[in-house]
């Protein structure tokens, strides 16, 4: 059957069922012509229609379609709940699926990326429009089958009820009675399609069960380590000898082939730039691959960072921001010099931050297979697009063939814990190389030992703070950050042949900034004279392989900044809850960007217009947000301050030893604020400098909260994953390669120290941000500020160890 | 050949005895709701019962559990509502999900042989069950729960 309708502009959409007995299929933005083939895996053969978000069965039976990752944050749930309150399904009709990662749905839907706590804010907007459409196309159905006014008929729970007569026909009656072709025209109707209010909502902001948790709980629930293909072989690393840009000179596989299925070594070809100095042992099981790489001997070349060092890169960096000439500004307002010139004191502070790596709990993994001329990758990944990019372009470097002649598709499973660290392909790389040498489809499982080795940390960082304190008053900020840019590794910035990078950051001198690694330090106070100089240290980025972990670069700024904002108010005399307050008026650049109501697709100054609308997805499936998350500014941050300083009895008097300290963030991206605040209340044993963290105070304002038991879930896992930073987890590196490969010596937080949480959700019915990682930016400097106030020690450097707190208390 | 009683069921696989229970269970009888984490018995992901006892697979040696019974999370319950099952869907304790296997059976392990654990107690008998998600304010909650649960079902 043809759904080609050349009327439709590349814009336009359409609600449309197929002939009775099909169902319901909807989406913005599928492009004319040609109709991709794109659908869900388990979508059946008769429903087939060029649909995004959902799909609707004769039986009424609603599928949503989700391009998100499951990595913990139950996205699913939440995006079809949005569809389903406005669609106005009931909710037990509702199941999910997820597209995989091909050319063809990579047309229909755009960029499969899950990052940034982004994925609410960015489809709220869409979702509900794209529901409500549905809706309104039932309903005009429903009326006519029931032979009543539409302006009478009402739809609720699965049904068309016509208000007059009370008469009601089900979704499944319309949808296997008749053929809807509903056409809405791009923009305006889109535009103007009505939608409920807000106070209407049934299924968003209700605490609706999630629908990956029972799966979750009996050992059903498919990660990419639980594939299994017919006559696979399994791969697993040998230790490689330096994080990056070791080569394998020679391989020795004598010991290895007396180990019962041992199959061959294979030096992965990694002069595409990935999967540096990797040698794969082949074996028919995974124990005897493991035991085979032990068994490898490999003669190595370290290569040109086999000598880096913690102690090495931190001189670097400060030898960097020592230079003037260095760097480029990311925020430049007022005077800072002339400030810095009159005050009557310069508050001068080094901070610094170690590595930490995301050790999800399932390794990082791949399965690869070629069947046919299709290539195809089993794997959970916080990006099937860029995974599907990469192992093409990788095909292509290493056999030799055109791109556009390789076919892959990526099979999404479900995700064993993500935090940034599962936006690398190496493992698709190396399953696939290794699958090409031995004709078979493999199986590649790291050790959690290969796992930490080969693992993108989050950079170390040297951050330099000046204060300007004139008349009583905290007049000035200078801040220097010296980080590896991660942005570099992913082919971003001008100077890497694309403009992915905030353009007004760029000082014109070629100098880009990359804004993961530095976004956090335009904070939302409002401080006349404010200056932001980002310094890259190029080989950071290429010698640990600097990536995004969890909240990204906010984690080490808000660390800093809310750090050395305390210190400005103690030596202000002020407390630094009232000085935090009277800087967040909400004036001047933080008074967020109010609801202007732009065109779709215009982008104007919303969330995705410098961050995202450079991304290759095509430009006809974007719907830029119409409301800002940013509305309100600064307001909303010294709402939850106070929210979580009442909270926690911020001020009460405090036991000998015992602290409380506050802080603020607005991570994970200027555009896109979550608003939180946090108290932390620790106890410190000055003879051994331990931190008994014994309490977390969290308020955070989302605007809405689409699953508010579940946002209080992802607010305490986040928030302990900062307790876990601030107080335990440190990788290093040493000799070009890390020092840290398993649990014994890299330290998650664990059960028995975790403290008593208390959260508070702040609803401002403002458009709803993420909240799957906010809340962790807050911790690390509310623990550094409650040991300032526990003790009189002001700790600089993250994580804050034991040793750290005693020598500091011995120090004073 | 190592012969294996697993969730009620006879194996007879063809591994070396010293291959670590783990690898059997989840990549050749393919019960892979058990998950591999450390391989150093230090996360707890791979946590199943031997005799009713929580034993991590990754360090227990195949050959040294012929004879045993074995159970994994598929074999739990017949319909995977044990008790701690249905306390962990009840307090929607999983997120990404990964641990939950392994925090499941040490759970179960410990309400078995505690039917009304203390806090201390179940922070004690979980404090070796890494979860990186940090489900950690969920987790005691809902042992308590389990616990009573299965007081109720007893």
């Amino acid at each position: 059957m043809s759904t080609t309708d050349t009327q439709l502009s590349r814009r336009d959409f359409m609600v449309r069922s197929m002939a009775t007995g099909s169902g319901l299929a909807l989406g913005i933005g599928f492009t004319t012509g040609a109709i991709p083939g794109a659908r869900a895996a388990t979508e059946a053969a008769e429903a087939f229609t060029p649909s995004i978000w959902f799909t609707m069965m004769p039986n009424g039976h609603t599928t949503v379609h989700i391009v998100k990752s499951e990595m913990g944050q139950h996205i699913g749930t939440a995006l079809a709940q949005i569809v389903a309150d406005e669609l106005e399904v009931d909710w037990q009709h509702v199941t999910l699926d997820y597209p995989e990662g091909s050319a063809e749905n990579f047309a229909v839907y755009g960029l499969a990326y899950t990052v940034n706590s982004g994925s609410v804010t960015t489809e709220f907007d869409r979702l509900l429009r794209s529901g409500a459409a549905g809706r309104i196309a039932l309903i005009e159905a429903g009326a006519a089958l029931l032979g009543t006014n539409v302006e009478d008929a009402v739809a609720a729970n699965s049904r068309v009820t016509d208000s007059v007569s009370g008469r009601s026909i089900a979704y499944s009656e319309i949808l296997s009675q008749t053929t809807i072709e509903r056409r809405f025209a791009y923009p305006d109707d889109f535009r103007d399609i009505p939608r409920k209010d807000p106070a209407d909502y049934k299924i968003i902001g209700k605490s609706m069960p999630a629908h990956d948790i029972p799966s979750k709980t009996n050992g059903s629930a498919r990660y990419g380590i639980d594939v299994f293909i017919p006559n696979m072989a399994y791969g697993a690393l040998v230790l490689p000898r330096s994080r990056y840009g070791a080569k394998a000179l020679s391989v020795d596989d004598t010991k290895a082939q007396s180990i019962p299925g041992y199959i061959q070594a294979v030096t992965v070809d990694d002069s595409f730039g990935k999967c540096t100095g990797w040698v794969v042992a082949i074996a028919e099981t995974f124990p005897a691959a493991m035991n085979a790489a032990k068994a490898l001997e490999v003669e190595w070349d370290a290569g040109p960072h086999g000598d880096v060092s913690l102690e090495g890169l931190l001189t670097e960096y400060r030898a960097l921001q020592a230079d003037p000439e260095m760097g480029a500004p990311w925020v430049d307002q007022g005077d800072v010099d002339g400030s810095l010139a009159n005050a009557d004191e310069v508050l001068e502070a080094e901070y610094t931050t170690d590595m930490v790596v995301h050790a999800t709990m399932e390794p990082l993994n791949a399965t690869v297979h070629q069947v046919g001329d299709t290539w195809h990758v089993h794997t959970g990944t916080q990006s099937t697009s860029f995974a599907r990019m990469t192992l093409t372009a990788y095909l292509a470097h290493f056999l030799g063939q055109p791109a556009e002649e390789i076919k892959v598709v990526v099979h999404q499973r479900v995700l064993g814990g993500g935090f940034g660290g599962k936006q690398d392909y190496d493992e698709i790389l190396a399953a696939a190389y290794c699958s090409h040498q031995v004709a078979r489809p493999i199986k590649l499982i790291q050790t959690r030992e290969t796992t930490f080795a080969t693992s993108f940390p989050r950079t170390p960082t040297l951050h330099k703070l000046r204060g300007s304190i004139q008349g009583g008053a905290f007049t000035a900020m200078e801040h220097d950050i010296v980080c590896g840019y991660m942005g570099p590794r992913f082919s971003v910035g001008k100077a890497y042949g694309t403009d992915w990078l905030q353009l007004d950051a760029d000082d014109g001198s070629g100098r880009d900034i990359d804004q993961w690694s530095i976004g956090g330090s335009d904070h939302w106070y409002t401080l006349d004279n404010h200056r932001v100089r980002a310094i890259n240290h190029d080989q950071t980025t290429w010698a640990v392989q600097a990536s995004a972990l969890r909240t990204v670069s906010n984690s080490y700024n808000y660390f800093v900044v809310e750090s050395f904002l305390d210190e400005v108010a103690h030596r202000l005399g002020k407390d630094p809850l009232d000085l935090r307050l009277s800087m967040l008026t909400g004036e001047g650049s933080s008074r967020g960007i109010p609801n202007t109501g732009h065109e779709p697709g215009t982008g104007s100054d919303y969330y995705m217009d410098r961050l995202w609308i450079s991304l290759p997805w095509p430009a006809e499936n974007s719907w830029i947000p119409y409301e800002s998350a940013t509305v309100g500014g600064a307001k909303r941050l010294a709402n939850v301050l106070r929210v979580a300083a009442g909270k926690a009895g911020y001020g009460k008097r405090m036991p000998k030893n015992h602290g409380m300290g506050l802080a603020v963030s607005a991570a994970e991206e200027r555009q896109s604020p979550t608003w939180v605040a946090g108290v932390a209340e620790v106890a410190v044993d000055p003879e051994s400098g331990e931190i008994d963290l014994q309490k977390l105070t969290i308020a955070m304002d989302m605007g809405i909260a689409i699953n508010p038991g579940n946002a209080v879930a992802q607010i305490k896992g986040a928030a302990l994953w900062g307790a876990s930073q601030v107080l335990s987890e440190r990788l290093t590196v040493k000799d070009g390669a890390f020092e840290q490969h398993n649990f014994d010596t890299y330290l998650p937080i664990r059960l028995s120290q975790v403290p008593e949480i208390d959260v508070e959700i702040v609803e401002s019915g403002n458009h709803p941000s993420g909240v799957g990682e906010p809340s962790s930016t807050v911790v690390a400097p509310a623990v550094a500020n409650a040991v300032f106030n526990a003790v009189g020690v002001r700790m600089r450097h993250m994580p804050i160890t034991a040793d750290a707190v005693k020598a500091a208390i011995q120090a004073t | 050949m190592v012969a294996l009683t697993i969730n009620g069921y006879s194996y007879l696989v063809d591994a070396p005895p010293d291959t670590p229970l783990l690898w059997i269970i989840r990549e050749e009888l393919r019960l892979a709701g058990t998950k591999y984490g450390c391989g150093i018995g230090l996360c707890g992901s791979c946590t199943v019962h031997v005799n009713g006892e929580a034993v991590r697979s990754c360090m227990v040696q195949a050959g040294d559990v012929e004879g045993t019974s074995i159970t994994t999370i598929e074999g739990l319950h017949y319909a995977d509502s044990h008790p701690v099952q249905q306390a962990w869907v009840e307090m929607q304790v999983p997120q990404c999900g990964y641990c939950q296997s392994g925090q499941i059976m040490q759970a179960a392990a410990l309400i078995a042989a505690n039917p009304a654990p203390s806090r201390d107690e179940i922070v004690e008998a979980m404090d070796g069950n890494l979860c990186r998600c940090a489900t950690y304010s969920s987790i005691v909650g809902a042992v308590e729960r389990a616990a009573a649960i299965a007081g109720s079902e007893a």
